[in-house]
Formats: C-alpha cells, structure tokens, sequence
C-alpha cells in the first residue's frame, strides 16, 4: 500500500512503506513542519511505541529551540572547523568532541562514556563528518553501529540535519554519501517477497529469485520467475555510483523504486564507496554475515559502537551454538534431502560433481585471490591459513562429505543422550569424537566450507531450510579451530523442570574478544560509547585491546533532575536485600511491598519497578496480593506487568503509557534484562520513578555462567565476584537510567537494597548518577525516603524554563569561547 | 487550635531535614538555584503584570476544592483541607477586595464526584459560611478533575462574552477518576475559552500539565503553606483577557446610601432567603426600579441591572493603569542614606528597586507590598503633597 501525505496543498512524502511507526516518524522528521504540526503528529503517534517519544524528546531537550531551523555554530575543536547544526551545545558534548578529536588523532581505540539524552550522536557525527571533511586521507569512512532499526533511523535523520547544514554553511554542493543499511527484510521492495515480512522468509526467497545459478538456469528457460529489480540492478546498477546524499531505509526504496534496481544489493554495492554507513552491530560481529557484508570495507575507517554497555555479550551471542534434539533432527532430514539430490545430479549431471571435486582440490585460494592482495576483515569462522589449504580428501567427494556429516550427527545423537551434566573443553572433544567414530580435528575445520560448496553446486536455492545443517557445520569447524575461549557443555534438562528431559549441548564461546578481535585490527580507530559503561576499565580488559582514550562524562544541570535514593530499612529496620538467604523473608517482602504502597501515594503518573527475574516477581506479588497490599496500591495507582510474551508486554505498555497520559496513574512492574530495561525510556511523565528491588545479579548457578567466570579469571585476572558486580550494575544502571532521558526531565531513582550502600556497588554506578548520591542518600528507610521524594517532587516542580538552563549547561557559542568556560571544560572529562 | 497550627506539635510532622537548608553549595545545585528560581518568577510576575493589557474585569471564577482522602495529609498544618480552607477564606476576601464586580463560586470534589458548595455569586459572606461548613467535611475517595470541570463549564458556558471565565483547581491527589476522556473536555473548555489554573499541593501530574497548558492556565505545585499563599494569590489579579473576547457597554447603576427612619422596607435581597430578617433601615436603591438592596455589588433582582458603587468602581479601575515596575538596581550604587523610603528599615538585600518618577529606593518586601496591595508609589504621593 502506497500512502502520499499533503501538508498545505503540497505532496511531501511518499511511501511504498506501510508501517506505521516507520511512516509516523518519517513525518516527524520532515524539517517542513512547524513544531505545532509535529505535536499533532506525536499525539497520532502516542499508540505507536516509545521510540517516537524518544526522537521528540531529543529535540526538546537539547535545548533546541526549534528543531526546524537550521542555527549556527562553527566550533574550533583544537583546530579543527566543527560545524554544530543547533543553536546551543551542552558543555559536555563540547568535550565528548575534545575526546574524539584526540582519539582520531592518535588513530587509536575509545571508550566514552556519556549520560543518555545529551546530544552523544550529534556530537559523534559532527565531528567525524569535521574530520573526514579536514583530512580525507585520514579517514575515508564512518562505520556507525547501532542496535536497532529506529535507532539507525534516528542516527540518519541526525545526519541528515548536520549534511544540510553543512552545505549551508560551506555553500558547497553536497559530495557525501551516507546510508543505512538493514537486512532484506526491511530494505525488500519486491511485490511478493517483501509481503512476508518474517527475515529468514525474505531471504530465503529472494536468494531463490537471484542466486546466480537460477539466474543462469532462466537464460535457458525464461518461464522462471525473476526479481525485476534485481536483474535491473545488475544491468544497470552495478556501474552507476549511488548519487551523494543522505538515504535512509525508506529513501533507499523510494530510488529503488524509481529507477527499478534491488535497493538491498544496492545498499550493499554501495557501502563499499559510502563516506558514513549505519548499520546494526551484526554486519560487523557475527562473523556469518560480516563476511558477506563487510569484508571490504577500507581500513581508514572509524568504527562506532553506540549503546554499546552490552558489547561483550553480543559477540559471546554470535559465537555461541546451541545444539538441541530438535536441531539435530532436522539436520538428519536436511543430510537425506542432500543425499537424494546427489543421487540425482550423480544421473543426470556427472560432470558438475567432477568440477567441484577438481576445484577442492586446488584448494580455496583459487576462490579467495583477492585475499592476498588486500588485508581483508578476517573470518573468525575460518582462519586465513585455512583457506591457503585443500580440502581434505576424506571429504572431498559429495557422497563422502555425506557421509562425514551423518557420522558426526550420530555420534552428536549419542552425546545428547546423557543422564547427567557434562562440561569439556574443545580439545577434549575432538579428542573423544576421534576415538569414538574416527573423525579428525582437519576435515571437520572444513566442515563449513565443504558444506556452502556443496549447497552452490546442488543448486539448492532455498537456503532456509537448510539453517540446521548450516549451525552444525558452523558448529564443526569453531571446534576444531579455537582450543581455547570455548566450553562445550551438555546438560540433559533444564535447570527449572528437572524432571523433563530436553538435553541441549551448549558450544559456548566465554571470551568475547574472539569474535571482535578482526574489528579492533583491522580499523583504525573503534569508539566504544554508551550512557552507562561503567566501571570504564572493565570493557578494554574482557574485550581485550589498548584504548587510547577512556572518558565519562556528566550532565551539567541547571537544577539536579535525577534523585538517586539507597533505601536499605524498612519502618521496622529489617534490612532490605534481595539476597538468596532473605528472599523469602516474609519481612523483606512486606517491607517491599510497603515502600511501592508509599511511593505509589507520592510519585505522580508512572512509576517503573524493576525486580531481578521472573521468578523473584513472582513470589513477591503473590505475596502482596495475599498481605493485601497490592489492593491498597491499586487504589492510588494501577499495576501492570511485564512477561515473558512480547505481545503481552506491549500491550501491558501501551496501557500503562496510557493510563500515565490521562492521569490515573500507573505502575509498571518488569524485570531487569527484560524488554522493557533495554531500549524502551520512560521519558517525562511516563517514568517520574524508577524502583529497583534488589540487585540484579545474574543467575548465578548456570553452568555456562561459571565456565565463563572461570575463563575470565584464568585469562583476564578478573574475580568472579568482580565481575558480577559489574554486570550487576550494568543492568541496575540501565535500569533507573530509564527515566532520565534528557535535562528537562527529572525522575527520581530508588535503589531498594542495601547492599548499593556498599562502595563496591556504589563505585560501579556511572559517575553521571554516582555524583548526585551523597551520603545523606545512603541506607535509608522507608519514611525517610517517602519524605525526600516529596520535597524532591515538589522542588522539580517549579517552573523551568530555557532561560534557566542558559550559560550553565546549555551554552550559545559565545559562552562556549569564554575563557572561564573552556577551562572549567577541561576539567569536567574524567580519565579512569 | 486553629490559630496556631503551624507551631504546635512538631513531632506529628513529617521527616524533615532541616540542616539541608544551610548546605553550601556553589555548584547551581538544588537549594541556592530552585530559590533562586523563585525568586526570578517572583519578579518577573510583578513585572509581567504591568503594561497596557486588556484585563477581564468582570470575572467569573470557579475555584474547584481537591476534598479527597489525600488532603488529610498533614505536610501542610494542620493538614491539607484545613489549610488550603483557611487560605481559601483570605483569598474569598482579597479577590472580593480587589474585583469587586466579579463573582466566585465554589466546587468540591470527592469521592469520584464533585458537587457545587456555592454559587457563582458576588457576595463574599455566603463563600466563607460554606467555607467554615466545609472544614467539618470528611475527606473521603479518590476526586474527579472530569466531573468537577464539567460542572463548572456548565454554568461558566452560559456567562457572558466580555466576562472572563476562569477555573482554578486546587489539587492534591495525584490521581483522577474520570467517566470519560477528560482530553475531550479539554479540547471543548478550549473553545469555550474557559481558563483552567491549577495548583498542585504534591507534584507535577501530567493531566493537569496539559490541561492549563491547552486552556492557557498556569500551573504550580506548592512547596510550603506561604509558598501555597502566594500561588493562590496570584490568582486574585484578573489574568489578561484573550484577545478575542467581545467587548460591549454595560449598563450599571450606581446608588448611594440612603437611610431612612420612618419606615422599614423589605430589601429585595432577602425575598428568596428565608433565614435572614429582610427588614432594615439602610439600603441601596436601584437608580431604574428602585428596588432596595442592602448591599452591593449585586444584579437588581427586579430589573437585572448591576448596581455598584463608586469605590467599587474605582479598586477595579486601578487594574487598568497600573503602577509602573521599579527599577532594579545593585544596592552598591546606592549613595549614603541606605535606607527604605517606605519602611523607614536598613537596606540589607543586594538588590534595591527604584522608583523610574521620583527615585525612591525601597527594599524587596516594600516593593512588593507597593505592587501587590498599595499601587501608587508611597514617594511619588509625598513630593505631590509637598509641590
């Protein structure tokens, strides 16, 4: 469905796209519309997810006046010409850009740490685009990581604002190209495939209208179907460079639309020449699609990991296997289909088999000669070295790799077959799989590879069924490449039903430094940020590289908009814990209960309440509703609750967000890791509080937890005990950093458990919140906190205007060239 | 016990930090800025009320009372209902001071409903009756801002054009309990042109963010009882009139009082209330009917005429040419004599505010009390009488 908007008699949008979120803030953004227009839109949009807030937010709160003019700000960064396409800078942001300047400069590796809501994407932006303008040899490309497909549209329609002023300014036509990249799902515009709307569905469909053996097949007979815009693309396309300028996913379909040409194989054509790309963080880390995707990028690129608190675990994510029963039973369908279909081709096709067998054994350099004449982001699947080799002879023949495969599924079959819990390292492993069914550690690192040639030579062009087959291989070749940084571990249940048997072989990758190694070597400088990386120290050790920078940065603020509260007594001074020995204390539960019931009488529109699992919230809301103090709560305010079901949640949230909008008042009780404490904000008076029960420490007792640990200790002189921690305040500072999106917003935060009070804990809080918790915060009880929240509220209460902020933590150029302020500046970065 | 709430019993007060209020801080953290904050909006009100601006004269108020379970809270002495009663009563007088030929009419809200306690009426004696009536209430349930404005819209609908319709909510709970989508009743008190205020005794509700925002309304959120005080005073000042409004002539009547000793007549007044002697010797007779009255300003019961006197007249008329704002000056440039031209005290603020006419110098309190309650310059009056 196709959908023209008119604003004043005049067509300004046109989309092909029918979602509606995406469509929403398109319009949003459009810079034609007056603020009012755009209120208009935003009370449209209220049903449509949080995000849209989030970009109106970030308008509001930068202290912008109006997000349709183009003001003017040429800052001097030591020396270098920074164009700022807003009227105000926040002071932080102007040393966030000191720090990346000298990053830059240095061509080494950041980890900056800035509060959410300060403008860190702007300030990010404007500067490399400064760079890359300034010295074109040094840097030639932006590589902006992000996490989700509003946030890369977010990013670009910043950019798209800075390149517009930039022109402006310069009174130069544009040269830069910069686009977004997202997988085929979102970029398809193909009548029928983009209809399916699930990813693996889109690609598995679009590789069986474009993968070059069908194309060469329809030459003899033209009655198969095609995709019209990818042969465009390919007849026309691939010559002609994607004009400069700045595309996102929607401006991407719309030029492909128009001149008919695949906007995914284009987007991909193009980011090889592109001067900024944003894309999701997978092109780069998961090492399956990054050497699809961007293997060529150059080397003089900057690399930026936005939201990055999480890192570590993405790259852990990407390297991991899990093997099920199910898996493997579809794998044994997916070995008889190939055997079939050799059996076949063996008929009537002979010689195609003979070809392929000639090529392996060349080897695969034959295929890889660009390998040698350029350094290309190395596949962490597949050591260089590996490729310089022939495939070994024992697989080398179809019929033989088949067999390979069905052997190695047997023996896996005989593994999952366990009564109790097995953990072994790799070498272990091979060493068993060798004695058991004599397969050696050599063909099964070929494993993968064989595997892809293979499908190519069957011509089996839907590849999604395939993805089982494909895991186990990828599987087989990870295990006999890395003997280290990896546990195997088989367990016959699962740790909550015991009873039920459901065994799962857990190929775990515990050093995330693997899969984000080539990244770190190959470019030339990486900037890790996110609004909470703290303790700062910890991410270059367990991601295992030199950063020449490491900096956190605090909001200045005109009046102290967030409250950070450590409560540690109840009225009744039983001490509050989440701990594993009080958890069921009926006292504790009570105490919980009774500081929500307070709060909720207290704390206007919505509150957020965090617990630490599932299962905790359980238990402590049955609890409530037998005592009756989840009765007397809904009487101030209402209750919904976050679950494991994503269709449950945001319906509960849309409710929530509702019930906050028309003053009845709600809480929202989630879980820490859950959907709602990452990437969904709680701006205004959607999150006035956010309550943290307990510490969010990670289940502790997973095995693959441990193995992990263990790994971090041996390897990186990291204590168990330390890390936990971290990982604990990493997820509590995510947490409460929900409500604080910006300085115009105030929330209070309220850490419900003791064990905060500790310096250990306190210390791992970002400095940003750490600041503002002063002694007389700490272990507090119930009626203390109450009272505080009140004068807290009443105090934000107060009139705020613009004005106020003014010269304090917004700052017009002038301001910013002060003497006074650029030293008071150069004070505020912390080095760690 | 009334009298002196504020100092009795201490410890039935909440949890206060009172060693808080002296922390030093240089930073522009919380306690110097938010004072400070004060204090700017504190000025900039005085200012801002100045200038040549057309002023709803006639105003038709409605002040909406919060008389849920959450004004037993005590944080304001002795709690909150008894509080913001005691105010309400100073407030009744002063606006009835200042707008003479304005009306108010009162409205509470309690258990999800709201229900009339008086009148849109011109008359201060009838509000503060069923003001000292209502401190017995209980305060029970959760309030409606739905019902309570809708109330208030149905009679404030009718007014006419040239008056200024105005709604002030003093609101304690956090929460509403509405019957239907109160953003719908925003949208039709908007094109009603019916003003919405809001004074908030806890924090910041969202609700009624948008409602004074949409109808052009203020909204504030108490921090103590003299902080109350001023926001409710705030409100006695008639808000300019939107530019739209109709403008048209009103007929008034003007009378004098006339005594009489022979005979007693009935005063028109009284007919419909029945509690009251009606008989008396004085009155006021309406210029067109003569229909007696005992008191003004009322609307002739007989001929709908407004009768008011001449120094009605004259209190509403200082609205209109109000007293310039001072100037501010540092108290360092002030020659010798550092003293207030009104109170007679030492100068001791940083700041001092000039007269721009005759260059009295007077101090912080002194020019408040001149802009709020006096408005002429007690020194500009003094060289008159001395010329």
């Amino acid at each position: 469905m196709a959908t023209c908007f008119y604003f004043l008699g005049k067509k300004i949008f046109y989309f092909e796209n029918n979602e509606p979120e995406i469509l929403l803030h398109r319009l949003y953004c459009h810079t034609h519309f007056t603020n009012a227009v755009k209120c208009c839109i935003v009370l449209h949009c209220i049903r449509y997810r949080k995000w849209i807030f989030n970009v109106i937010e970030s308008d509001v709160q930068k202290g912008k006046a109006s997000a349709t003019a183009l003001a003017n700000m040429k800052l001097n960064i030591e020396g270098l010409l920074v164009y700022f396409p807003y009227d105000y800078i926040y002071p932080e942001q102007y040393s966030y850009m000191l720090e990346l300047k000298r990053t830059l400069d240095a061509k080494g590796h950041g980890v900056l740490e800035m509060p959410s809501g300060t403008g860190k994407t702007i300030s990010l932006l404007s500067l490399i685009l400064a760079y890359q303008k300034a010295y074109p040899l040094e840097i030639t490309k932006l590589i902006y990581c992000s996490r989700t497909v509003p946030e890369i549209e977010k990013v670009v329609e910043e950019l798209r604002k800075l390149i517009e002023f930039h022109c402006k300014e310069t009174g130069e036509a544009n040269n830069f190209l910069a686009l977004a990249l997202s997988s085929r799902k979102n970029l398809c515009i193909h009548p029928e495939v983009s209809a399916l709307r699930i990813g693996k569905e889109v690609d598995g469909k679009c590789h069986s209208l474009t993968a070059s053996y069908i194309r060469a097949q329809r030459l003899s007979d033209p009655s198969l179907p095609s995709c019209r815009f990818y042969e465009g693309f390919d007849a026309i396309g691939r010559q002609v460079p994607l004009p400069p300028g700045v595309y996102n996913l929607d401006d991407l379909k719309e030029f492909g639309q128009k001149k008919g040409w695949c906007p995914y194989f284009l987007a991909r054509q193009a980011i090889l020449h592109a001067n900024i790309v944003v894309y999701s963080y997978h092109y780069l880390l998961d090492p399956k699609i990054a050497d699809l995707v961007s293997k060529e990028l150059t080397k003089k690129a900057v690399v930026v990991f936005d939201e990055a608190h999480n890192i570590d675990n993405v790259c852990i994510d990407s390297m991991s296997v899990n093997i099920t029963r199910r898996t493997l039973d579809r794998c044994t369908s997916n070995v008889e289909t190939l055997q079939t279909t050799i059996q076949r081709i063996k008929e009537t096709d002979a010689a195609k088999l003979k070809e392929e067998y000639r090529r392996l054994v060349e080897g695969l350099k034959e295929a890889n000669v660009a390998r040698v004449t350029d350094v290309y982001l190395g596949n962490p699947v597949l050591p260089a070295e590996v490729l310089q080799e022939a495939v070994p002879g024992s697989i080398r023949t179809a019929e033989h790799f088949v067999g390979f495969l069905k052997r190695f599924l047997e023996y896996l079959k005989s593994r999952l077959r366990v009564h109790h819990v097995v953990q072994e390292s790799a070498p272990q492993f091979l060493k068993d799989i060798f004695q058991k069914v004599c397969i050696d550690r050599k063909p099964l690192r070929f494993c993968a590879e064989r595997l892809r040639s293979l499908l190519r030579t069957l011509e089996i062009s839907d590849l999604t069924d395939f993805s089982a087959i494909t895991l186990i291989s990828n599987f087989a070749t990870l295990v006999s490449t890395y003997s280290q940084g990896f546990t195997i571990i088989i367990e016959p249940f699962e740790d909550r039903t015991p009873s039920i048997a459901n065994p799962v072989l857990h190929f775990s990758c515990m050093d995330p430094s693997i899969a984000i190694k080539p990244v770190f070597e190959r470019f030339q400088s990486v900037i890790i940020t996110s609004g909470t990386l703290s303790p700062l120290d910890i991410y270059p050790k367990i991601l295992d590289f030199r950063p020449v920078t490491v900096a956190s940065f605090t909001m200045t603020l005109a009046r102290t908009c967030l409250c950070p509260l450590i409560v540690g007594r109840g009225n009744d001074q039983v001490a509050l814990s989440s701990k594993f020995e009080t958890r069921e204390d009926f006292a504790v539960i009570r105490n919980y209960g009774n500081l929500l019931l307070e709060m909720s009488g207290v704390v206007p529109d919505g509150i957020v309440a965090f617990f630490t699992s599932y299962m905790y919230m359980e238990n402590i809301v049955a609890s409530w509703y037998e005592q009756g103090i989840l009765e007397n709560i809904q009487r101030n305010k209402l209750i919904f609750i976050e679950t494991p079901d994503a269709a449950e949640t945001s319906m509960a949230l849309e409710k929530y967000q509702e019930a906050c909008e028309n003053g009845r008042g709600a809480i929202l009780l989630s879980v820490a890791r859950g959907k709602v404490s990452e990437g969904i904000d709680f701006v205004h008076h959607f999150g006035r509080a956010v309550i943290m029960f307990g510490v969010p420490y990670v289940y502790t007792q997973s095995r693959i937890l441990k193995a992990r640990l263990e790994y971090l200790r041996d390897q990186f002189q990291i204590r168990e005990n330390d890390f936990l921690t971290f990982d604990a305040m990493r997820h509590a500072a995510q947490c409460v950093g929900r409500v604080i999106r910006g300085k115009t917003d105030y929330g209070l935060m309220i850490f419900a458990d003791k064990r905060y009070a500790r310096a250990d804990k306190r210390g791992k809080l970002p400095r940003w919140i750490q600041e503002h918790i002063s002694d007389g915060s700490l272990n507090l009880t119930v009626d203390e906190t109450v009272q505080m929240s009140k004068h807290f509220l009443r105090q934000m209460a107060q009139p705020f205007r613009q004005e106020d902020q003014l010269g304090l933590s917004l700052l017009t150029i002038e301001q910013l060239e002060s003497e006074e302020m650029l030293k008071k500046i150069s004070q505020m970065a912390h080095q760690a | 016990m009334d009298e002196e709430p504020e100092r009795a019993k201490r410890w039935e007060g909440g949890y206060e930090r009172t060693w808080e209020v002296l922390k030093e801080d240089e930073f522009g953290s919380l306690k110097a800025t938010v004072e400070e904050i004060l204090f700017q909006s504190k000025r900039k009100r005085a200012l801002e009320s100045h200038g040549q601006v057309r002023l709803g004269m006639m105003r038709h108020l409605y002040v909406v009372i919060d008389s849920s379970r959450t004004m037993e809270d005590m944080d304001l002495r002795p709690n909150r209902l008894k509080a913001t009663l005691k105010l309400m009563e100073a407030f009744v007088e002063e606006y009835f001071d200042q707008n003479p030929i304005s009306q108010v009419g009162l409205i509470t809200t309690k258990n999800k409903r709201a229900e009339k306690l008086t009148e849109l009426a011109g008359n201060p004696k009838k509000h503060l009756a069923a003001l000292k009536k209502a401190r017995d209430a209980a305060c029970v349930g959760e309030p409606s801002l739905y019902n309570s404005l809708n109330l208030a819209m149905q009679t404030l609908k009718h007014m006419p054009g040239h008056t200024s319709r105005e709604i002030v909510v003093i609101f304690s709970s956090l929460t509403t309990c509405d019957p239907a989508n109160i953003y719908e009743l925003i949208k039709t008190l908007k094109s009603l042109k019916i003003r919405v205020s809001v004074i908030g005794l806890s924090a910041e509700v969202r609700v009624c963010t948008v409602l004074t925002r949409e109808t052009g309304g203020t909204y504030h959120v108490c921090l103590d009882e003299s902080h109350f005080k001023e926001l409710l005073m705030f409100h006695v000042k008639p808000p300019p009139a939107n530019a739209q409004s109709e403008c048209s002539l009103i007929r008034m009547g003007r009378c004098a009082h006339v005594c009489f000793s022979q005979t007693l007549k009935h005063s028109q007044t009284h007919l419909d209330s029945t509690s009251e002697v009606g008989l008396s010797l004085g009155g006021y007779f309406c210029p067109q009917c003569h229909a007696k009255h005992t008191e003004l300003p009322v609307e002739c019961k007989i001929c709908g005429l407004t009768l008011v006197s001449a120094p009605h007249l004259a209190r509403s008329f200082h609205h209109l040419f109000p007293l310039e704002a001072f100037r501010e000056t540092p108290l360092e440039e002030l020659p010798a004599d550092r003293f207030c031209h009104a109170c007679q005290g030492k100068l001791k603020d940083k700041i001092v505010f000039t007269c721009p006419f005759c260059s009295g110098v007077f101090c912080t309190e002194c020019d408040l009390f001149i802009h709020d309650s006096l408005h002429c310059c007690p020194s500009c009056i003094n060289s008159q009488h001395s010329n």
